[in-house]
This record gives structure tokens, sequence and C-alpha cells, in this order.
């Protein structure tokens, strides 16, 4: 971190500053040098495609299935040559989420005929079902395959055009423009905020389980909202000297060859036909998990 | 707690997100114009707000914030609470794309519910308008879990016991909540009041 | 009574008006009359510098300039033709306004989209858009950064490119909201030199007379809203009563430009234990004496005095960033107790890094002991009982809704019993001129007083190190003077990070320069304030200031003698 207000280069502060709260970055620019096929796709044919595959795999009944559109999904990854420690880093958030899947579900999902279950100790009181875990690994298999699809689908375009696109798609303008100010003040907030942070430690504060903690976080967070709402007006302000009129200037075109048309058919009909798959339980292996 | 992807069953994300497609328009027409990107700036204040993680004995709590949005924003809560979720999806995958709509209205009913609530407290004093604050704080925390359980029991009989769990998993965060909310607002009465009492830019109940 | 000393500015009939006010009054939502009857009128071409204290209505008065604010009485007329709603876009096409804070200018995703955002609303034909926008970001020194997303410039690239976002739109007025608080020198050139090309009508608010001096002709001074001097720059600044009445005397100042030679102990109060009555409350005394070094012994390039052991030692110690890239390279340094030692540098050189590496916020490899033992992770975790820091922005440093509470905030971190917490912060508050400023809100308070309340929030711990991070970033004149007093009484061992060569000179007895991370000097203050190759070859380059300052002392002078003496009325030219 930078003692008070920034005025370094941009290296210290982003690299050097706590990693407290760190914001992963989407790209703001074409790159020059990678052009994979899915950093040539249209992003509005991309967007779309991809978002009705999300829907198929977040959709399927079983977890063969499941894990063939975790494998799809991560194809996607290696085709797009995003970094998997990205992707890694998107898997390990929902981690938590999912683990609690994995030691409540054995425990509390009700017994169906020819379920295995084994009993711990002596009473019955502790029951494992082991159909829970074959229900969590259905969830945990869906909500990675989305996961893992969400890399290719983001970092392969400059997030204002990913942003423009959705806006072509028919999401209202004003969502768009709000969500491309709120991508570049969360920024500004967070360095706000780990400045802040950084003040009261090196005074001494260490948060912990009391009364305190409490009533510092907060005058800290109502700091940051006091921050926040002068910016706002100051924001609104500097936008209306420089004409702004409510809408936001847009000058991005965005062109469709049949190639960008051909791949979303393709990621369709992958969609179509995982969940074909599903219903008719034609692959091999899907019986085991069932 | 925000829900992953394939949780919920595709009807329910489906259904989730025409209506909170339908909360959102609603949103969006009661915040004039002009102040949206005002909003939008003050959003990503709460989203910077949420990734504070509050001790809590052995492990720590994240702020969700539903009240605090809904008492400073008002009818632009959903659109906040929506778009900081959509943010948080992209930036993070906390909540699946896929769950989106059922994530904001989770989140977003329960911030119109607190600010509905806290708005006849705006110029009460001191202590009843905290008071309030940490209770409409707290309601939407405990309202929003209620959210959460249901909509994880809709996901059939085996997700019951998850949904019974994660109500109970809620039950310090709604105590932690209300008292940060309740810090929140004592420190903003004393040194900005007018957030308070008029709410950001004055987004009263129109 | 004082309006009789105002000169009135009579500038050449043929300017048109480009602005008249007439009896402007502007009263904030809060009842807060910021504006008072303004009468002004600004012709073209006029370079105007708005002066005043804090919260004496600058601000208030560029926004009803720029058409932000309205006016709850009186007429503003922009070319000749009252300023109503429908000219609002007319208005906003001819002026440009550079906001305090890039940060709120700069709201789009890369550089160029802020850049355009204005020319596309003003419905430039987009080609010409795209080139008056490289060209505005060319003339800032941008063009490499045109792509990067806002959050990864510099404050001071930042700085730049909410001016260009500005330029670009040629407009004909240009107001300027304290276009040089914190910073960096090199961009500040840059901003003198571009403002300097500047060919239409310059409205500049600003405390720092010396950026001030030779870009602008005529001061406007405001006091409570009120209009109080409207007259030519150079008679403003060379009568000092002026001056000091409106807390812009920067004469202080004078007493470390002038001749090479005197520098040292020319600033300092010989005397550094002051008479403070609850001298038992301040940082304990200084056993040391005060490092003095003497012309004759320009021999000696550190301070030696052997007797002393080192509070801060530093060896072969090496900060990387998590991508690889060296922040500090082999730092090897030592520092005594009640040593005041500056850190300068151009930026990006390590400073901070240093600073923070010191007060254990951050840790690299190499060897550090703090009062002789070494610091691991468990003492460094521990720093903050002996190492105080004082940042740039104050705004950073206050979270408590109380000044009392401010003070006490570290006290009651360190385990004190309430009791003594109380008698130490009303001590405190008192040293910092705050006594009666216990239940005040921090945030309420002006620039200077919330600096000085930082300070004694810091020292209340009873730090051993003092580190100041750019402390005068920011301050007018004023209260820049003040805090020198107070920091200047302090005992503890002081680390001075500053572009302020001023504030080096006055503070310091020696002066550490840092080029990309790695210490290439290590001098005696005065001698650094010599080498003049030393500071250009490090873009440290004052020289241009200490002309100016001389200039300006100059001015005084001459006024006062055709004035004779010093009691005289203002009475202008």
């Amino acid at each position: 971190m930078k003692l008070g207000k920034t005025s370094e280069t941009s290296r210290s502060r982003s690299r050097g500053e706590q990693e407290l709260w760190a914001v992963p970055e989407l790209p703001g620019v074409e790159e020059g040098r990678r052009q994979t096929l899915f950093h040539r796709w249209d992003p509005r044919i991309k967007i779309a495609s991809l978002l009705l595959f999300s829907f198929c795999a977040a959709s399927v009944g079983t977890v063969g299935t499941a894990l063939l559109c975790c494998a799809v999904s991560a194809s996607a990854l290696m085709v797009a040559g995003t970094p998997w420690r990205l992707a890694a880093r998107r898997i390990a958030a929902m981690a938590a989420f999912l683990a609690m899947f994995f030691v409540v579900l054995p425990l509390t999902v009700p017994v169906l005929p020819g379920d295995q279950v084994a009993t711990l100790g002596h009473g019955t009181w502790i029951q494992i079902n082991f159909r829970g875990f074959s229900v969590a690994a259905l969830v945990a298999a869906k909500a990675m395959s989305v996961a893992l699809l969400m890399e290719p689908l983001l970092r392969t375009s400059p997030f204002p055009r990913t942003v423009n696109a959705l806006a072509r798609l028919g999401v209202p303008d004003p969502l768009c423009q709000m969500l491309l100010i709120m991508y570049r003040y969360v920024f500004v907030f967070r360095h706000e905020m780990s400045r802040l942070w950084v003040g009261m430690n090196v005074r001494g504060f260490r948060p912990g389980t009391n009364r305190r903690t409490i009533h510092i976080l907060g005058n800290f967070l109502g700091m940051l909202f006091v921050r926040s709402l002068e910016r706002t007006e100051r924001v609104h302000e500097a936008m209306l000297c420089r004409g702004f009129t409510g809408r936001f200037p847009t000058r991005e075109s965005f062109r469709s060859t049949p190639l960008d048309w051909a791949l979303g058919a393709g990621w369709v009909l992958g969609g179509v036909a995982v969940l074909l798959l599903d219903r008719y339980e034609t692959l091999p292996f899907s019986g085991v998990f069932r | 707690m925000h829900i992953a992807d394939g949780v919920l069953p595709t009807k329910v994300a489906l259904a989730c997100y025409a209506l909170s497609a339908g909360c959102l328009s609603l949103s969006l027409r009661k915040t004039r114009a002009q102040d949206l990107p005002k909003v939008a700036v003050m959003t990503s204040a709460f989203f910077v707000a949420s990734l504070v993680h509050v001790p809590l004995g052995p492990t720590s709590v994240h702020l969700l914030l539903p009240g605090l949005v809904g008492i400073l924003l008002g009818w632009s809560a959903f659109l906040a609470v929506f778009l900081g979720l959509l943010l948080q999806c992209l930036l993070f995958q906390f909540g699946g794309l896929t769950a989106l709509g059922a994530n904001a209205l989770m989140m977003g009913l329960p911030a119109w519910l607190s600010g509905a609530f806290f708005t006849r407290f705006r110029n009460s004093p001191d202590r009843v308008r905290i008071l309030a604050g940490a209770m409409a704080s707290g309601t939407a925390v405990a309202v929003a879990a209620c959210g959460l359980a249901m909509l994880l029991a809709l996901g059939g009989e085996d997700f019951f016991g998850v949904a019974k769990i994660a109500l109970a998993a809620h039950v310090p965060v709604v105590v932690v909540e209300a008292l940060v909310t309740a810090s929140v607002l004592a420190f903003v009465g004393r040194v900005k009041p007018e957030l308070i009492t008029q709410g950001a830019w004055k987004a009263e109940w129109r | 009574m004082h309006l009789q000393a105002i000169p009135i500015h009579r500038p050449q009939q043929s300017a048109s008006c480009v602005y008249r006010l007439e009896g402007v009054d502007y009263t904030y939502p809060n009842g807060n009359r910021a504006l008072r009857g303004i009468n002004l009128c600004i012709h073209e071409g006029d370079r105007i510098a708005l002066l005043g204290h804090n919260g004496s209505g600058k601000t208030t008065l560029a926004r009803v300039l720029s058409g932000l604010a309205r006016p709850a009485r009186g007429r503003v007329l922009f070319e000749e033709a009252p300023l109503e709603p429908h000219r609002l876009g007319h208005l906003r096409k001819k002026v440009g306004f550079l906001f305090q804070d890039p940060d709120d200018q700069l709201f789009c995703t890369s550089v160029l989209d802020d850049v355009l955002f204005g020319l596309i609303n003003f419905q430039t034909p987009p080609e010409g858009a795209a080139q008056r926008a490289l060209g505005a970001l060319a003339q800032l020194g941008l063009e490499d950064t045109a792509h990067k997303a806002p959050h990864h410039l510099s404050y001071g690239q930042r700085k730049r490119a909410a001016l260009a976002a500005v330029l670009a739109l040629y407009p004909s007025v240009l107001i300027l909201d304290e276009p040089t608080a914190n910073l960096d020198p090199a961009s500040e050139d840059l901003l003198a030199q571009v403002l300097k090309g500047y060919a239409g009508t310059l409205i500049c608010i600003s405390h720092d007379l010396l950026f001030l001096y030779g870009l602008c002709t005529r001061a406007v001074v405001l006091q409570d809203g009120c209009l109080h001097h409207d007259t030519s720059f150079e008679a403003l600044i060379s009568h000092r009563r002026s001056l000091q009445e409106h807390g812009l005397d920067f004469t202080f100042r004078f007493r470390c430009c002038d001749s090479p030679g005197r520098h040292v102990g020319a600033g300092r109060s010989p005397v550094r234990s002051t008479a403070n009555d609850p001298s038992s409350s301040l940082p304990p005394a200084r056993s040391a004496h005060v490092c003095r070094v003497s012309a004759g012994e320009a021999g000696s390039d550190a301070c030696q005095r052997p007797e002393q052991p080192p509070i801060l030692e530093l060896h072969q110690y090496t900060y990387r960033y998590k991508d690889g890239a060296v922040a500090l390279r082999d730092v090897s340094l030592q520092v005594r107790r009640g040593e005041r030692v500056a850190l300068v540098g151009p930026n990006g050189a390590g400073k901070s890094t240093l600073a923070a590496c010191l007060a254990g916020i951050r840790s690299g490899s190499g060897r550090y002991r703090f009062d002789g033992k070494i610091v691991d992770n468990r003492r460094r975790r521990e720093l903050w009982r002996h190492v105080g820091l004082l940042f740039q922005d104050s705004a950073d440093q206050t979270v408590c809704s109380r000044c009392y509470d401010e003070v006490a905030f570290g006290l009651r971190n360190l385990g004190w019993p309430e009791s003594k917490v109380h008698q130490k912060v009303r001590a405190m508050l008192r040293w910092a001129g705050l006594g009666d400023l216990e239940n005040r809100v921090p945030q309420h308070l002006s620039g200077g007083e919330r600096k000085r309340l930082a300070l004694a929030s810091v020292l209340a711990m009873e730090p051993d190190v003092l580190i100041l991070d750019e402390p005068t970033a920011g301050l007018d004149p004023q209260a820049e003077e003040n805090l020198l007093k107070l920091l200047d009484e302090v005992e503890a061992t002081i680390l001075l990070i500053s572009h302020d060569i001023c504030f080096v000179s006055m503070l310091t007895d020696r002066t550490i320069l840092l080029h990309r991370g790695k210490i290439v000097r290590d001098v005696p203050t005065w001698r650094f304030l010599k080498d003049e190759n030393l500071h250009s070859l490090y873009g440290l380059d004052f020289t241009y200031y200490n002309r100016c300052c001389r200039e300006i002392q100059h001015l005084q002078e001459t006024a006062s003698e055709t004035a004779d003496g010093k009691g005289a009325p203002f009475n202008g030219l």
C-alpha cells in the first residue's frame, strides 16, 4: 500500500497494496497477442450461446452428463487459453457453499428404497446416506461446469465490449452504463478502503469478536458511505460539465460472420444434446452414478 | 450466502429471473434518470463494503448489507442489489449467473422491505432511529435467509436438510448485521445526517 | 473599512466580459451561506487566481461559474446574457472545469473513453473526436496510457488525464480547482507548461502561490463568501499583510530559498524542547543531541554519532512486489534515535515502500532491526506501538465521529485505562491547538485542523519513530506554517517523505535520496540542498521555485519600502 493518497506508479498501488479485498480485474482493452476462437467471436453471439449452454448444463439431472458438461467447459477454457489460476479462483469462491452440500446432504437426505446407508456409532441418530454424496456431486459438477465457462466468456473480450454486447442483446441501456461505472468505482473505493484500513491498523486496531470491533467497523463503513455519497455528487457534476444528458455515448460496433453464427449454433446444439443425453440416459456410465 | 449454479431447478431459476426483471424495471422506473450514475457509484461502495469480514469467534462472516442498501437507497435498492450481485458473479463467482435472478430476489426484496420500514423513522430521535435501523437490517437478513431456505427447499425433499442448516447459519449474521448497521447509522448520523434523513439524494418513497 | 483598501482592478476596456456576476448569493441546502453578494466581472483572456481560506467559497464560486450551482439571488451573465437553464448546454461547451479529485472526472473504463466522453456528447464527428482526444492526451504526455484503465494510472497521470479530458473540448474558459494538490513535481511542471500555453480565460483556485506566480495576472480573494480583494496578482503577493489575513502568507518559506549556505539552522528553532506544559504527556524526551552539522564537517557524508545506537537499521533490504518487480534493492540504512531524516526521490523511487517496510506494513527480505532487535513476523505486528505514521491524506486516518475519540483510538488499542486516556487526549488536543474542538466531527474540520488532529492522534501513542508522508500536501500556507511549528516540537525520530524541498530543509538534518529502489545519496541536508546537479539529475529541480521565491520576496520588500513601513494600509500599486 501507499501511505495516504497515492501518487506513485500504478504498479506500487495495485500490487503492493495489501491483499485485503483483492478484486480481480477483467480485461480492459483488446489483447493483441492472443487471438483464439473465443477472442474473435462476436461477443453478442458468444454471450447468448454460452448463456444458453449454461442453462442447459445447470438443468441436467445425472452426474454423468454434468461431468460431460464440465469436460466441455474445461476444453473451452483450454481453447480460450485463459489462465487456469483464475478459473481455479472462481471454483475456490464456491467451495464453501458446495462443501456444505457434501457435509449436510449425506446426513439429511431422506432414505429412499435402494439407498445405501451407513450408521455411525450405536444409536441410529447419525445416518450417512450415500445417495447424498451423489446429489452433492451432481450440484458441484453443475456449478463447476458453469463456473469454468465464465472465464472464456468474460476474459476473451474487453469488459466494456462485453457490456455493450449485453446492451445489444436487449439488456436495458441504463443497466449497462451503471455496470461500467460500478466496475470503475469498485477499484477507487477498494483503494480508499484499504488506505483507511491500513490507517486503523497502524494505530493498533485488530478486529476481534467484541463490541469495540463492531463499533469501529461501523465507523469504517460509515466513513466509506459518506465519502462515496460525496463522490456521487461530484461524479455527477463532472459528467454534467462534459455535456452528459442522461445517455452514455457508445462507439462500439459489432459485426458477425457466418463463422460466429456457426459457433453459436454449435454451442446451442451442444446444450440441447446434453439435455437429450441426460433425459434418455444413453451415457454408458450414467447408471453407475444414479 | 449466494446460491451457486445448478442448485435450483431450471424452472425455478427462470421464474426468479422473470420476477426479478419485473422488480428491476419497477426499481428503474422509480429512480430518476439523472440519479442512475449516482446509484452506480453508491452501489460500488456497497460492493466493496460487502467484502469486509467481521470476525466471529474462530471464523468470520462477511456482511450482506441488504438492510443498509434499503435504508440508504430506497426504491433504487433493488437496482443496486441486482447490479452488485451481477458484478460479484462476473468478478468472483459468488453466486452463479443462472441463479442471479434468485439471488437478486433473495436480497432485493428484503432491502425494499427494510427501506420501507425505516422510512418512517428517518426523522425520529437518534436512539429510536438507530434501533429502527438495526431492526430493519436484522429483519432484512432474516428474511433473506428464509428466502434462501425456501429456494433451496424448492429443489425437492433432498434439500430440506440443507435449507434448515442454511437458515440456522444465518442467525449469527442477523445479529452482526443488526449491530453493524446500528453503528453505521450512529456514525453517519453525526457526520452526515442528511444521508439518513433524506436518504442518498432524496431517494424517498415516491 | 476594508473596502477602501481594495484597489479596483481596471483591465483594458477593449476586452469583453465573459462573466458578469451581480450580487450573487448562494446558500447550501443545509443553510450554509457560501457566497454573499458577489459582484465580479471576468474579461476574456483574464488569468485569475482565486484565493482564500478553506471554506471561503472558492469552490462554490467555481461551481456557480460552471453552471453547476444556481445562485439563490443575483444574476450571472455569461457572454452578456443571463444564464438560464436553456443556455447551460452552450456554457458547458465553452467552459471546462477541472475537479480537485481526478477520480471524480474519470468515470469511464479507459482514459481514451473519458476524453471522448465530452467530445461525443457535444456531437463532434467521430474521426475528428478521436484525433482531438489523442492530441490532448499527447499534450499531457499520456499517449501510451490512452487505453489503460484509470485505476492503473498514478495520481499525477490521472490528474493530467482529467485535464486532457477537459482540454480536448477546446474550452474558452478553464476553471481549475486545486490543480497542484498532492501532485508530484514532474506532473506539476507539465501542468504549468500546458496552462501557460493555454490562450483562453483561466480561473485557478489554489493555495500554491508559487505555482500561480507567472501563471495568473489577477487575484480574486474571497473571505466568508464575500469578495475581499480583486486586484493584480503582483499587488497581492507583494502585500504581506493581506496574505497573512487570508492564510496565504508563505514568507516562512523564504528562509529556505535564500542564498546557499544559509540553509542549515536558518529555519530551525535552536531549542527543540519547547515550553509545553504537559511535557510529561509528550513523547519521551530526546536524550540525544540534535545532530548538527556545521559547514566545516562537509567531509563526512552521513551524520556520525557513534554514541547513539541506531533505532532503525536496515541491512541489504530488498522488497519485491508480487509480480517480481523490485521496489527496494539492497537498501542499507541506519537511523539513530532522535535523528530527523528526509526521504526524497522522484516518483516510484520506493520512498513510500521503504516507509511501509519500516512501519511493518510490508515486509521484504533482508535484515531489519528495530531498536537493536531483529524484526521478525511477530515483532513486525507489534511495530505499531513504536512507529507512528502520518498519512498524506488525513481523510484516510480519521475514522471516528468525534475528535476526542480519534485521538483516543490508538490509546484504547494500546489498552490504556480510560482515565489516563482522558488526560492524554486532552493534553494532545491542546497541544495541537484543537482544545475546544473535542466534540466536533473530524470530517467537518478544515484541512489544516484535520492534519493537526491526525498528528495529535499519532503522537498521543508516544511513538519512537514518526514517519510523515507528504505532510504539506493540500494545505494552505498558514496551515503549513502551523504544522511546521508543531513538528519542530516533536521529539521522536522523524522520517519525512516529501517533494517539498523547503519543508525538508527546515525540518531535517539528513537527506536520503532514493532512485529506483536504491539509496543513491545519504548526506546532511544542507549539502543536499547545495548540490544543484543532484536535483536536476533526479528530477527534483526546485531552482525555478527558488527564483520565484526570491522575486516575490523582492516585490514584498520594495512594496513595504514604498509604503513606508509595515503598518501602512494596503494601497496596491
